[in-house]
């Protein structure tokens, strides 16, 4: 049926081509299928180009100087692909419930957000929703609340997005929570802990920075605040926090990916939850999840000086680790951020470390480098699923662990 | 045939005149010695005084520079071995061969005064394509204190290196490309979602090839680069049997957490392998970032 089709990926330079291309668009007796329509020249336009159109659209192309390549050579050999199915029905279809949901895929802010409402109406007896602050773009900041009652019961923190070109961490955020609200009931150290205690999740930790990553700039890093006596934009949060702010380990360059910002807390997203974390007084466990590098660290970044629970922290990172390697054999590095990793100041689990949450780690998801932030999708759902039995065992140790 | 080879010291052109790739005065190499070291052959023109010279022998443990043992989980083993995994690639990579650091198995350290600091790392590696692991890599990486950024010196012996064997995929790749009517071009590589089209994979490679010989060169003791996305790479007319390419690649220090954009030329062919002609920094904000997938409504 698709057979000698083809898939052009064309590279419009300028408005006026673009122009061109939506002439193009309009051409029925082609019988054009655009993937990804013309819009703009700093994005591709993938078109299904049936073959007996495809010379008139080359000539169309080269004749006007568009650059173009061949994305795919034969369309029916990709027929079977799950990579048309994904990309052709995420688009077509309306998300209809979280079964239906494809956790494959990267998703967009909307429908993360979207999701994060079917998830909660349909367990309404476990999963809520709670709005903790706005970012600076004014975009609301949710996380969601697992919990079998009780009231502040003791409770385990898991945020993913913080950084916001690390895409393989919302999109595991999204896997484990559902998995969680899956596994209550039927899996029994999940059912003891919510028994027992809380779990937050909050998935999408940085949104403006997310919704720059899908709109704008896929490898950006930092928040979206401006910065005043400065043409550029954005903080690392993870380097505002209040422990060691203004050390080394942190720039103080508004330009630079690890600007600390003016002052501690300046960014609403990290004050959200500062001020959650505080007010709720009883968390036992605080898991702040990166990419890539393949490591599991404990605190601290901002000094050598080790912390009291070294050994513990040491000797349940190694177990952690070791149940992820277990399932598809990835194997991570483990250890205090500075002797691991690099001296970092004002980062997050150095201060909930301070707060007296002692199980506080950061995880950097997969790879080591070869795709680094830009993971294909179809690792997704293998990193999530190792990613879970680490925090599964960081949980469970918290649990029976009590302080 | 044993397949160890002995690759010794660092080589790189001068480039555009471009000051962001200083070299150390010297070394004056260009890439095509590079190349010839790959055939067996063992060219020095580099002119040393007799620390420089001691600096560089193989290791002879002596009480005046104690060896320090290092932890292979932290950071300073991390980047000596990822200098390794650049120089390995730059010397050895192909569009069908690709090598990543996979364990350090042990490291250890020496800091030689008025010097630098000599790294002592022994690690396997895994080819990207075939999945095979090569397990025996030795290598000595010396970070030179100077002021401005020199290249860190690199001595890396690998058995069993040769038993990769790619030069027929690599023969086909390039038959196949100099058979075309067009020149190639591509961009984004890989998309947002991290896709790379089949046909798209070898010039990855290829363009991963060439950034190692630009992050091996950009290499210090505070850095940690790998390529993390080719944004476009267009075929070059050439008149020799060499394959010519003009790329733009992102590199991502992981230190620094910074983004930066090279704009290479790059030529190969099976049998001399991949050679930067020519490359240069580009100026943050000159080119649009990676741009991201607008989802079809």
């Amino acid at each position: 049926m698709y057979s000698r089709d083809q898939v052009l990926r064309i590279a419009a330079k300028d408005v006026e081509q673009i122009t061109l291309l939506k002439d193009l668009e309009e051409l029925e007796h082609l019988e054009l299928d655009f993937w990804k329509g013309p819009t703009h020249p700093d994005f591709p336009t993938d078109v299904h180009v049936p073959f007996a159109s495809l010379q008139a659209v080359k000539v169309f192309l080269e004749s006007n100087n568009i650059q173009y390549s061949i994305m795919i050579e034969d369309l029916q050999s990709m027929v079977e692909e799950e990579k048309i199915q994904i990309s052709r029905s995420r688009s077509t279809e309306q998300m209809r419930n979280t079964n239906s949901f494809d956790y494959a895929s990267y998703h967009t802010l909307d429908e993360i957000y979207s999701w994060m409402d079917m998830l909660v109406s349909e367990q309404s007896n476990l999963v809520s929703k709670i709005h903790i602050g706005s970012t600076f773009e004014n975009h609301p900041i949710y996380v969601l609340k697992f919990s079998t009652g009780g009231t502040k019961r003791p409770a385990i923190w898991i945020d993913t997005g913080i950084h916001s070109r690390e895409w393989v961490t919302q999109a595991s955020g999204i896997w484990m929570a559902k998995k969680l609200a899956t596994d209550y009931g039927k899996d029994a150290i999940i059912t003891s802990i919510l028994n027992e205690m809380d779990i937050f999740i909050e998935i999408v930790t940085n949104p403006d920075g997310f919704y720059f990553t899908h709109t704008q700039n896929r490898m950006w890093r930092k928040t979206r605040s401006t910065n005043s006596g400065s043409s550029c934009v954005g903080v690392d949060p993870n380097r505002n926090w209040d422990v060691g702010f203004g050390g080394a380990g942190a720039s103080s360059n508004p330009c630079s990916e690890t600007y600390r910002g003016s002052h501690a807390n300046s960014e609403s997203e990290v004050k959200s939850i500062v001020d959650f974390v505080k007010s709720h007084g009883n968390f036992k466990a605080f898991i702040s999840i990166h990419s890539y590098s393949q490591m599991l660290l404990y605190p601290y970044g901002y000094t050598k000086t080790p912390v009291a629970d070294q050994q513990e922290l040491h000797n349940l990172a190694k177990k952690a680790t070791d149940a992820l390697s277990t399932l598809y054999g990835t194997s991570y590095r483990y250890g205090n951020i500075i002797d691991t990793i690099y001296q970092s100041s004002g980062c997050t689990i150095d201060w909930t470390y301070n707060q007296g949450i002692k199980y506080s780690y950061t995880f950097e998801l997969r790879d080591t480098g070869r795709y680094g932030f830009i993971l294909p999708a179809n690792q997704i759902i293998p990193t999530a699923q190792e990613t879970w039995l680490a925090v599964k065992t960081i949980m469970e140790h918290t649990y029976n662990n009590p302080y | 045939m044993r397949g160890t080879l002995w690759i010794v010291l660092g080589l790189f052109p001068l480039v555009d005149g471009h000051p962001t790739l200083k070299t150390n005065q010297n070394s004056l190499e260009t890439a095509d010695a590079a190349l010839n070291h790959q055939s067996g052959s063992l060219n020095s023109v580099l002119h040393l005084d007799d620390t420089e010279k001691a600096a560089l022998e193989p290791t002879r443990v002596d009480p005046a520079f104690p060896m320090k043992e290092l932890n292979t989980s932290h950071y300073p083993a991390t980047r000596a071995a990822r200098v390794a995994q650049h120089y390995l690639n730059y010397h050895h990579g192909s569009p069908s061969k690709w090598f990543m650091v996979h364990d350090i198995k042990k490291a250890s350290s020496e800091d030689i005064p008025e010097v630098g600091t000599k790294y002592h790392v022994q690690f396997s590696v895994q080819e990207q394509a075939t999945k095979e692991i090569v397990g025996n890599c030795t290598a000595e990486i010396l970070f030179r204190q100077t002021e401005e950024q020199s290249a860190p010196e690199v001595n890396c012996t690998c058995d069993d290196l040769l038993k990769i064997e790619t030069s027929d995929a690599d023969h086909a790749l390039y038959h196949h490309i100099k058979h075309q009517p067009e020149p190639m071009t591509g961009m984004d590589i890989p998309d947002s979602q991290g896709n790379i089209p089949k046909e798209m994979e070898p010039f990855w490679y290829l363009g991963g090839i060439g950034a190692s010989f630009i992050m091996w060169q950009q290499s210090n003791e505070s850095t940690l680069y790998n390529m993390v996305h080719v944004h476009s790479v267009k075929q070059l007319n050439s008149e020799n049997d060499l394959l010519a390419f003009d790329y733009v690649v992102l590199l991502h220090d992981m230190v620094s957490q910074e983004i930066i954009h090279w704009h290479m030329q790059v030529a190969w062919n099976p049998t001399q392998g991949v050679k930067v002609t020519q490359c240069h920094l580009l100026p943050k904000g000159t080119m649009k970032q990676p741009s991201a997938e607008k989802h079809k409504i």
